[in-house]
Protein backbone atom coordinates (compact mmCIF):
# COMPACT_ATOMS: atom_id res chain seq x y z
CA UNK A 1 0.00 0.00 0.00
CA UNK A 2 1.13 3.48 -0.82
CA UNK A 3 1.48 5.85 1.59
CA UNK A 4 -0.96 8.35 0.14
CA UNK A 5 -3.90 5.81 0.98
CA UNK A 6 -3.05 6.27 5.27
CA UNK A 7 -1.46 9.59 5.49
CA UNK A 8 -3.40 12.67 6.98
CA UNK A 9 -3.95 15.03 3.61
CA UNK A 10 -5.45 18.35 5.02
CA UNK A 11 -2.12 19.16 6.59
CA UNK A 12 -1.88 22.62 8.49
CA UNK A 13 1.51 24.50 8.38
CA UNK A 14 3.23 27.65 9.20
CA UNK A 15 5.91 30.16 8.64
CA UNK A 16 9.22 30.08 10.32
CA UNK A 17 8.45 33.48 11.37
CA UNK A 18 5.64 33.04 13.45
CA UNK A 19 6.77 33.17 17.27
CA UNK A 20 5.85 30.34 19.33
CA UNK A 21 2.45 31.70 21.19
CA UNK A 22 1.37 31.79 17.59
CA UNK A 23 2.30 28.05 17.42
CA UNK A 24 0.91 26.57 20.48
CA UNK A 25 -2.25 28.30 19.66
CA UNK A 26 -2.34 26.65 16.11
CA UNK A 27 -1.57 23.66 17.48
CA UNK A 28 -4.57 24.18 19.77
CA UNK A 29 -7.33 25.43 17.79
CA UNK A 30 -6.81 22.53 15.65
CA UNK A 31 -5.71 20.11 18.14
CA UNK A 32 -2.75 18.82 16.33
CA UNK A 33 0.67 18.00 18.03
CA UNK A 34 3.01 18.68 15.48
CA UNK A 35 2.97 21.53 12.77
CA UNK A 36 5.98 21.42 9.49
CA UNK A 37 7.25 24.71 8.71
CA UNK A 38 7.61 25.73 5.32
CA UNK A 39 9.39 29.17 3.74
CA UNK A 40 8.37 29.80 0.11
CA UNK A 41 6.53 26.66 -0.73
CA UNK A 42 9.33 24.11 0.97
CA UNK A 43 9.65 22.39 3.92
CA UNK A 44 12.78 24.10 5.87
CA UNK A 45 11.20 22.04 9.74
CA UNK A 46 8.92 21.05 11.71
CA UNK A 47 7.39 21.84 15.50
CA UNK A 48 6.01 20.30 17.97
CA UNK A 49 3.75 20.73 21.17
CA UNK A 50 6.70 18.89 22.74
CA UNK A 51 9.15 21.52 21.15
CA UNK A 52 7.29 24.35 22.93
CA UNK A 53 6.79 23.06 26.42
CA UNK A 54 10.32 21.41 26.21
CA UNK A 55 12.58 23.57 24.92
CA UNK A 56 11.21 27.06 25.17
CA UNK A 57 9.29 27.23 28.06
CA UNK A 58 12.15 24.68 30.21
CA UNK A 59 14.93 27.37 29.11
CA UNK A 60 12.75 30.46 30.01
CA UNK A 61 12.48 32.18 26.30
CA UNK A 62 10.09 34.37 26.06
CA UNK A 63 6.91 32.82 23.82
CA UNK A 64 6.09 36.47 21.94
CA UNK A 65 9.67 37.08 20.87
CA UNK A 66 11.11 33.34 20.40
CA UNK A 67 10.33 32.24 16.64
CA UNK A 68 9.68 29.13 15.05
CA UNK A 69 12.34 28.74 13.25
CA UNK A 70 14.96 29.19 16.32
CA UNK A 71 13.46 26.30 17.93
CA UNK A 72 12.27 24.12 15.46
CA UNK A 73 14.05 20.83 14.19
CA UNK A 74 15.55 21.10 10.95
CA UNK A 75 16.39 17.97 10.36
CA UNK A 76 12.92 16.41 9.10
CA UNK A 77 12.26 12.89 8.08
CA UNK A 78 10.51 13.14 5.31
CA UNK A 79 8.76 9.94 2.67
CA UNK A 80 7.30 10.45 -0.98
CA UNK A 81 3.40 10.31 -1.34
CA UNK A 82 4.13 7.13 -3.42
CA UNK A 83 6.45 5.38 -1.11
CA UNK A 84 5.21 2.13 -0.11
CA UNK A 85 4.23 2.41 3.85
CA UNK A 86 6.18 -1.06 4.80
CA UNK A 87 9.35 1.85 3.69
CA UNK A 88 8.06 4.41 5.42
CA UNK A 89 7.52 2.12 8.77
CA UNK A 90 11.07 1.61 8.53
CA UNK A 91 12.35 5.16 7.95
CA UNK A 92 10.20 5.68 11.42
CA UNK A 93 12.03 2.61 13.35
CA UNK A 94 15.54 3.75 11.69
CA UNK A 95 15.30 7.27 12.72
CA UNK A 96 12.94 6.30 15.96
CA UNK A 97 10.18 8.70 15.85
CA UNK A 98 6.64 8.54 15.04
CA UNK A 99 5.27 10.24 12.52
CA UNK A 100 7.23 11.83 8.93
CA UNK A 101 6.26 14.69 6.32
CA UNK A 102 5.03 13.42 3.23
CA UNK A 103 6.33 15.20 0.02
CA UNK A 104 5.44 14.72 -3.70
CA UNK A 105 8.64 14.71 -6.24
CA UNK A 106 8.41 18.42 -6.35
CA UNK A 107 9.51 18.36 -2.77
CA UNK A 108 5.89 20.30 -1.52
CA UNK A 109 4.49 18.78 1.54
CA UNK A 110 1.34 17.29 0.98
CA UNK A 111 0.76 15.23 4.28
CA UNK A 112 1.89 13.56 7.14
CA UNK A 113 2.31 9.48 7.86
CA UNK A 114 1.97 9.08 11.35
CA UNK A 115 1.85 5.86 13.55
CA UNK A 116 -1.49 6.06 13.98
CA UNK A 117 -2.31 5.84 10.40
CA UNK A 118 0.11 2.97 10.61
CA UNK A 119 -1.84 1.03 12.98
CA UNK A 120 -5.39 1.21 11.01
CA UNK A 121 -3.22 -0.85 8.03
CA UNK A 122 -0.82 -2.88 10.07
CA UNK A 123 -0.43 -3.78 14.00
CA UNK A 124 2.66 -5.53 12.83
CA UNK A 125 4.59 -2.06 11.40
CA UNK A 126 2.44 0.66 14.12
CA UNK A 127 3.58 -2.05 16.57
CA UNK A 128 7.41 -2.06 15.93
CA UNK A 129 7.91 1.10 14.90
CA UNK A 130 6.09 2.05 18.77
CA UNK A 131 9.11 -0.34 20.21
CA UNK A 132 11.77 1.35 18.24
CA UNK A 133 10.59 5.23 19.37
CA UNK A 134 12.32 7.27 21.42
CA UNK A 135 10.72 7.04 25.09
CA UNK A 136 8.73 9.62 26.01
CA UNK A 137 6.53 8.63 28.94
CA UNK B 1 0.57 -10.96 31.26
CA UNK B 2 0.86 -8.73 34.37
CA UNK B 3 1.57 -5.46 33.93
CA UNK B 4 4.28 -4.89 36.79
CA UNK B 5 6.73 -6.86 34.66
CA UNK B 6 6.67 -3.94 32.16
CA UNK B 7 5.70 -0.86 33.45
CA UNK B 8 7.99 2.37 34.12
CA UNK B 9 8.65 2.39 38.19
CA UNK B 10 10.91 4.99 38.01
CA UNK B 11 8.75 7.82 37.66
CA UNK B 12 9.34 11.73 38.17
CA UNK B 13 6.62 13.62 40.04
CA UNK B 14 5.50 17.17 41.03
CA UNK B 15 4.28 18.91 43.54
CA UNK B 16 0.75 21.04 42.83
CA UNK B 17 2.54 23.97 43.95
CA UNK B 18 5.38 23.24 40.94
CA UNK B 19 5.97 26.24 39.31
CA UNK B 20 5.46 25.22 34.99
CA UNK B 21 8.72 26.29 33.96
CA UNK B 22 9.99 23.87 36.62
CA UNK B 23 8.07 20.99 35.41
CA UNK B 24 8.60 21.33 31.99
CA UNK B 25 12.44 21.41 33.05
CA UNK B 26 11.74 17.68 34.19
CA UNK B 27 10.52 16.80 31.53
CA UNK B 28 13.14 17.97 29.32
CA UNK B 29 15.96 16.70 31.24
CA UNK B 30 14.41 13.23 31.97
CA UNK B 31 12.91 12.90 28.19
CA UNK B 32 9.60 12.65 29.53
CA UNK B 33 5.72 13.99 28.46
CA UNK B 34 3.66 13.34 31.22
CA UNK B 35 4.34 14.16 34.76
CA UNK B 36 2.14 12.48 38.09
CA UNK B 37 1.36 15.24 40.49
CA UNK B 38 1.59 14.56 43.88
CA UNK B 39 0.40 15.82 47.42
CA UNK B 40 0.91 14.26 50.34
CA UNK B 41 1.47 10.90 48.90
CA UNK B 42 -1.57 10.61 47.11
CA UNK B 43 -1.99 11.00 43.57
CA UNK B 44 -4.13 14.15 42.57
CA UNK B 45 -3.28 15.24 38.85
CA UNK B 46 -1.19 13.88 35.89
CA UNK B 47 0.53 17.41 33.39
CA UNK B 48 1.67 16.65 30.11
CA UNK B 49 3.99 18.48 27.97
CA UNK B 50 0.64 19.08 25.59
CA UNK B 51 -0.80 20.68 28.75
CA UNK B 52 1.77 23.07 28.90
CA UNK B 53 1.64 23.93 25.28
CA UNK B 54 -2.04 24.56 24.79
CA UNK B 55 -2.84 25.70 28.50
CA UNK B 56 0.04 28.17 29.23
CA UNK B 57 1.71 29.34 25.84
CA UNK B 58 -1.20 29.63 23.73
CA UNK B 59 -3.30 31.15 26.84
CA UNK B 60 -0.54 33.86 27.12
CA UNK B 61 0.37 33.29 30.83
CA UNK B 62 3.67 33.28 31.94
CA UNK B 63 5.34 30.13 33.20
CA UNK B 64 6.79 31.40 35.78
CA UNK B 65 3.87 32.46 37.52
CA UNK B 66 1.48 29.46 37.15
CA UNK B 67 1.93 26.32 39.19
CA UNK B 68 1.02 22.78 38.02
CA UNK B 69 -2.41 22.66 39.92
CA UNK B 70 -3.26 25.15 37.39
CA UNK B 71 -3.17 23.43 34.35
CA UNK B 72 -2.87 19.97 35.56
CA UNK B 73 -5.48 16.99 34.92
CA UNK B 74 -6.99 15.99 38.05
CA UNK B 75 -10.02 13.77 36.47
CA UNK B 76 -7.29 10.86 35.57
CA UNK B 77 -7.95 7.30 35.30
CA UNK B 78 -5.80 4.94 36.67
CA UNK B 79 -5.24 0.93 36.86
CA UNK B 80 -4.02 -1.19 39.72
CA UNK B 81 -1.32 -3.39 39.49
CA UNK B 82 -3.03 -6.67 39.03
CA UNK B 83 -4.46 -5.81 36.43
CA UNK B 84 -3.69 -8.04 32.89
CA UNK B 85 -2.22 -5.79 30.21
CA UNK B 86 -5.22 -6.82 27.64
CA UNK B 87 -7.55 -5.27 29.98
CA UNK B 88 -5.15 -1.76 30.60
CA UNK B 89 -4.97 -1.43 26.97
CA UNK B 90 -8.65 -1.68 26.54
CA UNK B 91 -9.02 0.89 29.33
CA UNK B 92 -6.76 3.11 27.08
CA UNK B 93 -8.60 2.46 24.19
CA UNK B 94 -11.80 3.39 25.69
CA UNK B 95 -10.43 6.76 27.58
CA UNK B 96 -8.41 6.95 24.23
CA UNK B 97 -5.50 7.97 26.26
CA UNK B 98 -1.63 6.46 25.41
CA UNK B 99 -0.37 6.53 28.64
CA UNK B 100 -1.70 5.50 32.77
CA UNK B 101 -0.70 5.34 36.24
CA UNK B 102 -0.19 2.26 37.83
CA UNK B 103 -1.63 1.88 41.36
CA UNK B 104 -0.92 -0.21 44.03
CA UNK B 105 -2.83 -2.26 47.10
CA UNK B 106 -2.83 0.28 49.06
CA UNK B 107 -4.12 3.22 46.15
CA UNK B 108 -0.37 4.40 46.22
CA UNK B 109 1.21 5.37 42.89
CA UNK B 110 3.04 2.37 41.95
CA UNK B 111 4.49 3.30 37.86
CA UNK B 112 3.22 4.64 34.92
CA UNK B 113 2.41 2.43 32.07
CA UNK B 114 2.23 3.75 27.97
CA UNK B 115 1.41 2.16 24.41
CA UNK B 116 5.16 2.17 23.95
CA UNK B 117 5.82 -0.31 27.48
CA UNK B 118 2.38 -2.23 25.69
CA UNK B 119 3.83 -2.33 22.35
CA UNK B 120 7.11 -4.04 23.47
CA UNK B 121 4.72 -7.18 24.62
CA UNK B 122 1.85 -6.61 21.65
CA UNK B 123 1.76 -4.95 18.79
CA UNK B 124 -2.21 -5.69 18.55
CA UNK B 125 -2.77 -4.18 21.85
CA UNK B 126 -0.78 -1.46 21.66
CA UNK B 127 -1.92 -0.72 17.90
CA UNK B 128 -6.09 -0.58 19.25
CA UNK B 129 -4.98 1.86 21.60
CA UNK B 130 -3.79 4.05 18.68
CA UNK B 131 -6.60 3.59 16.91
CA UNK B 132 -9.15 4.56 19.35
CA UNK B 133 -7.22 8.02 19.71
CA UNK B 134 -10.12 9.91 17.91
CA UNK B 135 -8.39 12.85 18.31
CA UNK B 136 -5.52 12.82 15.36
CA UNK B 137 -2.15 14.59 17.54
CA UNK B 138 0.57 13.96 14.00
Amino acid sequence: MRVSELMSKNVETISPEKNIRQASRWMRDHNIGSLPVISDGKLVGMITDRDISCFAVAMGHNPETTLIKNIMSVDVVTCYDDDDITHAAYLMEQRHIRRLAVVDHNSKVIGLLSVTDLARRSHKLSGKVLEAADAIH
Amino acid sequence: MNICDFMQINVHVVKPETQIKDAAHLMHDHHIGVLPVMKNGQLVGMITDRDICCKVVATGQDATQITVEEVMTKDITTCFTGQSITDVAYLMASHQIRRMAVMDANNKLAGILSVDDIAHKSHDLASIILEASAVPKH
